[in-house]
Formats: C-alpha cells, structure tokens, sequence
C-alpha cells in the first residue's frame, strides 16, 4: 500500500466534515454547541491506541460498518458529559435505561451523520450495524483492531465542548486492505506516493529515537523514564498548531537541517519541568517555582534528548543531521508551534507530525517530543529509507574507527 | 387520523416518535427490529409505517420490500439516521413513500405523513 | 422521492464563537469572538460602529499568492478581505469600520530573512485594511510571546492575554 499527500488529504477532509456533520447532528438534538478542534488520520501502534483517553471514565456507542469502507467506529463522551446530554433529552428524573437509550440514539445519528458524508464522496453505500453501548475506562473502551499489522491508520477527531476544557472523541478504525484499495484509487500523485511500510518503519524508528533520549533523561536525573506512543500524523499545515492545547509548556526547540530539515520541540508541562529540572541540579530547590536554574537545566535537557532523537534517525538514514542551539521556549503551546507551521507552510500545504511521549510511573512528569519535517524532504528520505536499517539507530563506534 | 406502527430499534426514538405523533394519529404497534415489524404489520394492517433502516436481526429495507410486494396499498416511512444518496435510492426500489432523515424537526415529520397519508 | 431532514430551522445564536487558525466568525447579536494561541499569527477584528457587526479573523501567512490552496482566511490579504466581504453581506459598511489587532510575534523565527513570518504578516494586514481606509485603533503586535484573544462586541474591546505578561484591554 502506498499513499500520496492527495488521497491522505481528501480523506482527512471526509473525516473532518463526518466530524462537523456529527457535531451539528448534536447541536440540532441537544442544543449543545460543540467545535471540532481538529481531525487527523494517524499511523499509531495499535497498543498505544487511545492514549489520550488517560484513565478517564467514558461511555458512547461503538458500530462496525461495511460496503465502500470496512472497519468500527466509536464515538466516546466523558461519563459527565454524557449525563449532560440524557438530561437535555429526556429532563432530570430519566431513570439509566433510558438515558442510555438516548446516549445510544444521539450516537447513532451522529455518527451516521459522519458515514454518510464518505458513502456520499465514494458514491457508494456505507452499511452499518445497530449501535452497541459501551462504558468503561481509558482506552480499554476502543474496540480490539483486526490487523495484520503492528500499526494502524485511524481517524481521530477531537471535538470540544461548549468552551469548556473537555473534549470528546470519535474514532474510525478502517480496515487494512479496502482502506489500501481506496487510496490507491483516489491517489493522484503516484510518482509521489509513500510506501506504507516505510511511514511505519519510520515510526518505529521515531520509538527507538524516544526510547534513546527516555535513557538519557534517566541516566541524567536518576528518574526512571518510559517512551510511550509514537504516531505518525497527517493533516493541514493550519491543523498543526491546534494539536496542542493552550496550555503553557516549557522546553526547547531547535531547527534541523540534512534530510529532513525541520523542527524538532521537546516540551514539558510546567509542574513536570520544575520536577524533572531539579531532579537534575545539584542542590535542593525550595520555590517550587520556575527560576533561571530551572531554564537552565531544560535547556541542557532538551539539548540531549534533542541530540538523542536526530542521532538515531541519522544513523538509520545513513545522513547527517544538523541541529541548532536549543531555543527556551516558555508559552501557550499552540503559540509555540504556530511560527514553526507558518515557516513550512511558506512552502507546503500540508505537514507530517511526529510525535512521541515520555512519562514517569512514580512522578507526574511528561515530556512530548514533536518533530514537524519539511514533508518534501521527508517523502525524499523516506524513499531512500531501507526498512531492514530501523533498528540501526546508534552507530557503532568500533565499526567506523 | 392514521393507524400508525412505529418500528425502531431504540427506545428512546420509538418514545419521540410516540410523543409527537399521538397528537394526531393511533399508535397500534411498535418493533424493535424487520423481522417484528413484518408481524406486527400483518397482525395490525396499519396505515401507515414509521421504519428505521439499521436494526438488528433485519434491516428496515428489507421488511419494507416485504411490506410493500404484499400490500402494495400499505404506506412505508423510513426515518433513519443514514443520509446517504445510495441508501435513498434502495429506500425508494424498496418501495417507501417517504424518507426522514434523523436528528428531525417535529414539523418535518408532521409534514412527511401529510403528504403520504393525507388527513 | 422527497427527503425530510431537520435543517429547516436556525439554532440559537451561541453567545461565544471560536475562531480556529485560517479561520473567521462574524457576528450581528454581540457573541464574543475569541481565538488563541497566536504566534506568529495575526488576529485582526473588525467593529462596525454604526451597527455594531463584529468580526475576526485569524491569519498565519502575509500573501494568498505564495500558495494557492483555496483557504482564504489563511493569508492576511484574501482573509481581511473575507472578513470586510463577510461583515457587510450581514449589513455592516465598510466606511464606518475600525480595526484593532493583535499578534504577529517574532518568537522562533529561524528565518534568515530581514523580516519574520510575525512581521511580514502584520505589515500586510495594515496594508490591505488600508486600501479600504479603514483605521487601526489599537494594536498590540510583536514581541517574542504567544497571545490569546477576546472581542467583545459589548464594549468594543480587544482583550490580549499572554502566558507571561499582564492582560491588555485595547
């Protein structure tokens, strides 16, 4: 299976619309008003699937659809929100049976609402089952994916609610081979187009990357590091900043050049970069708050983990990447990668996002690693990457001297 | 005034459609899925019919098609939360009279049975 | 076959739109505008003082000619001109509007060019208000931090919020 830039756009639309259609659909029953904040089709690791969902409580309705497409889709509310919309429907005293009625019903047109558009644009019918309801926590609400493989393509749209910080989500999870056969009829550019096998070598790639710059953040703070996720995304270069949340992060980025060229962000929530910033200075701090010292030791941070993640993409890609002094960078998250999306999309409409996550099972501490490649030359160094090399990403010393 | 048979899989629909439709007509029975909704047709003989598309065990166009090839005088509604044009064409090769489509406005339903069983 | 659907009627008027990145809102009944998460980007809003119709957009790139993509409220050029269009087809006139911005910060720019993204983009937001004589009121443009952004039809005012610097009311 290959995909060009063209097919994974005009599918991103499809799913995008569904989106709009479904919050509409909401709006009209409940009165709700709901944004969709942005819809990207994702290469992700079937297990890391989901992540997003934490370990928050949710119930919605799941349906398996067949005909021009084949796959689930599930749409999943927080277990408040869906409590928000059974009373708008039914009023306060509706007893569970029957608001999980309503919540079934509201999803089942809504979500039809997001087939049709697909059915309509392929003009082809989308069969689907009734819907099921499901409740339970994080991502063991997702459905078990059907694959052959260890990566999957999914749609994602993340929509909030009414201005509030909370969001709900819908997944559409095709399968594999009538997905494949769909883009490579709607593919437009296939001179251009991406082996699929080599989006996912990448990928898993980026994962060694994360897991080279997880051991440097352990071996500098002594504090045990996970990298967790790493998905490929794709969508419109105006969709990039919205991927973050206005939330202030703290970190660095740099500017990198070779093949690819691009940015590269490390940044840490601010809670988490005052632990992890003291974790690594030789003395104990007492503010609790951010200092020069604390930028200080990011900076370095984010320098390594920075070096880490390159290092291991260049070794695979046989290619030297440069890198720039980290810049600190301390702000709203979208703002940080607003002028990073407006400098590629001088030259490009559309952009890959690569991004990986570390964590820490005993302190609240997260790091998101993101690269935002120029896409021309990613598809230049994809084409020449060698999938047998992915796991090539420290170079051996003894093999060069 | 019409004998109406509301066939639904959910609950909470078949409960909206009642609501809005006892004002003017008799509601003689209800189904949850194709296969009731063939029966409780024969047992009721209304004259008109509210149907889902996607139900389980047999899907909305198929008991219409069963309807309609044996009561070709019968009235058949399909109100569905599938908006798809191809659909719509099976709906009408089915034989259905009308098509509503979900989240509907009460008016649209009430002008949808005007126009097929005129009062 | 005819196909009854429930788009028929309007929904309520929310009283808050959101405006996304390459996006715009225009308003008639006063909801407020807002939008976040301006960098390099620009947030023009326009007050039509005699009516009242409000308006934002919120732009990433100076010049639609750079890139054709069909996505006018992405450039400072084609999506002020939007947004004027916009205003007036709900009634607003364009010789009694005022503007004020906000954003177009020099944060990150790793452009080896004189001018950043940030600059360029204000720089033509000001030229093509110009070219339809309309004023800029108040500004709160460059800088190296992110904004966040509310209108309020009410007053008239810009609310600018940033992570590290105290709130500005224009």
């Amino acid at each position: 299976m290959k995909v060009d830039v063209q097919s994974l756009d005009t599918f991103n639309q499809l799913a995008h619309e569904g989106a709009q259609a479904a919050t509409d659909a909401m709006a009209q029953m409940t009165g709700i008003d709901t944004h969709v904040e942005v819809t990207r089709i994702m290469l992700v690791e079937r297990a890391a699937l989901g992540e997003e969902l934490a370990d928050h409580s949710f119930v919605g309705i799941q349906f398996g659809f067949e005909g021009a497409l084949t796959g689930e889709t599930v749409l999943v509310f927080e277990q408040d929100q869906s409590a928000a919309i059974a009373e708008t429907l039914l009023g306060p005293d509706a007893n569970t049976r029957m608001a999980q009625s309503s919540i079934k019903e509201v999803g089942n047109i809504m979500m039809s609402g997001f087939l049709d558009g697909w059915a309509d644009f392929l003009t082809a019918t989308i069969e689907h089952d009734p819907p099921t309801y499901i409740e339970g926590k994080g991502t063991a609400i997702l459905p078990e994916m059907k694959a052959a493989t260890d990566q999957v393509f999914v749609f994602r749209s993340t929509i909030e609610w009414g201005g509030e910080d909370v969001s709900f989500y819908i997944y559409m999870l095709p399968e594999y081979e009538p997905l494949a056969a769909l883009m490579a009829e709607h593919s437009l550019e296939a001179e251009n187009a991406i082996p699929v096998e080599k989006l996912a070598a990448f990928n898993e790639m980026t994962r060694e990357g994360a897991r080279q710059a997880a051991a440097n953040v352990e071996l500098m703070s002594g504090i045990e590091t996970t990298a967790e996720v790493s998905q490929i995304s794709f969508a419109p270069i105006e969709a990039i900043p919205k991927q973050f949340s206005d939330d202030i992060y703290i970190g660095t980025v740099v500017e990198f050049t070779g093949a690819p060229s691009g940015f590269l962000l490390v940044l840490f929530d601010e809670p988490s970069a005052i632990t992890v910033a003291e974790a690594l200075m030789p003395v104990t701090m007492e503010s609790g708050e951010l200092t020069s010292q604390h930028k200080a030791a990011i900076e370095e941070l984010g320098n390594i983990i920075t070096s880490g993640f390159t290092d291991g993409w260049a070794n695979v890609l046989q290619q030297s990447i440069d890198h720039t002094p980290p810049r600190v960078v301390h702000d709203m998250g979208q703002a940080i990668i607003d002028p990073l999306a407006a400098q590629l999309g001088q030259f490009q409409r559309h952009a890959f996002l690569i991004d990986s996550k570390m964590m820490t099972e005993e302190l609240a501490f997260q790091c998101e690693i993101t690269a935002l490649p120029n896409e021309q030359e990613l598809r230049t160094a994809l084409s020449q990457l060698d999938p047998d090399r992915t796991t090539e990403t420290q170079a051996d010393v003894e093999d060069i001297f | 005034m019409a004998d109406v048979l509301i066939a639904d899989d959910s609950e909470f629909m078949r409960n909206l459609l009642r609501e809005i439709l006892e004002e003017d007509h008799t509601i003689v029975g209800e189904a949850e899925n194709g296969v009731e909704a063939v029966e409780v047709f024969k047992e009721t003989q209304p004259d008109l019919v509210m149907m889902d598309i996607v139900m389980p065990i047999r899907d909305g166009i198929e008991a219409t098609n069963e309807i309609k090839t044996q009561h070709p005088e019968s009235n058949v509604i399909m109100c569905t939360s599938v908006g798809q044009e191809e659909k719509m064409k099976e709906a009408v090769k089915a034989g259905a009279d009308g098509y509503i489509t979900k989240p509907f406005q009460k008016p649209s339903v009430i002008e949808a049975i005007q126009d097929v069983v005129p009062s | 076959m005819k196909v009854y659907d429930g788009q028929s009627t309007e929904p309520e008027a929310p009283n808050r739109l959101k405006v996304g990145i390459a996006e715009y809102e225009v308003t008639a009944d006063e909801a407020e505008l807002t939008t976040s998460g301006l960098g390099s980007c620009v947030g023009v809003a326009l007050y039509d003082t005699e009516s009242g119709i409000s308006g934002l957009v919120h732009v990433m790139l100076p010049v639609a000619d750079e890139m054709r993509d069909g996505k006018p409220a992405k450039f400072a050029d084609t999506g002020v001109e939007l947004l004027i269009a916009e205003m007036e087809s709900i009634g607003a006139a364009v010789e009694t509007l005022e503007a004020k911005i906000a954003g177009g910060s020099d944060m990150l720019d790793f452009s080896k060019a004189d001018k950043s993204i940030g600059e360029r983009n204000a720089e033509q937001v000001r030229n093509t208000l110009s070219s339809y004589d309309i004023p800029v009121v108040a500004a709160d443009i460059g800088g190296d931090y992110g904004r966040s952004l509310l209108f309020e039809p009410t007053t008239g005012d810009l609310v600018v919020k940033s992570a590290n610097r105290e709130t500005q009311r224009l």
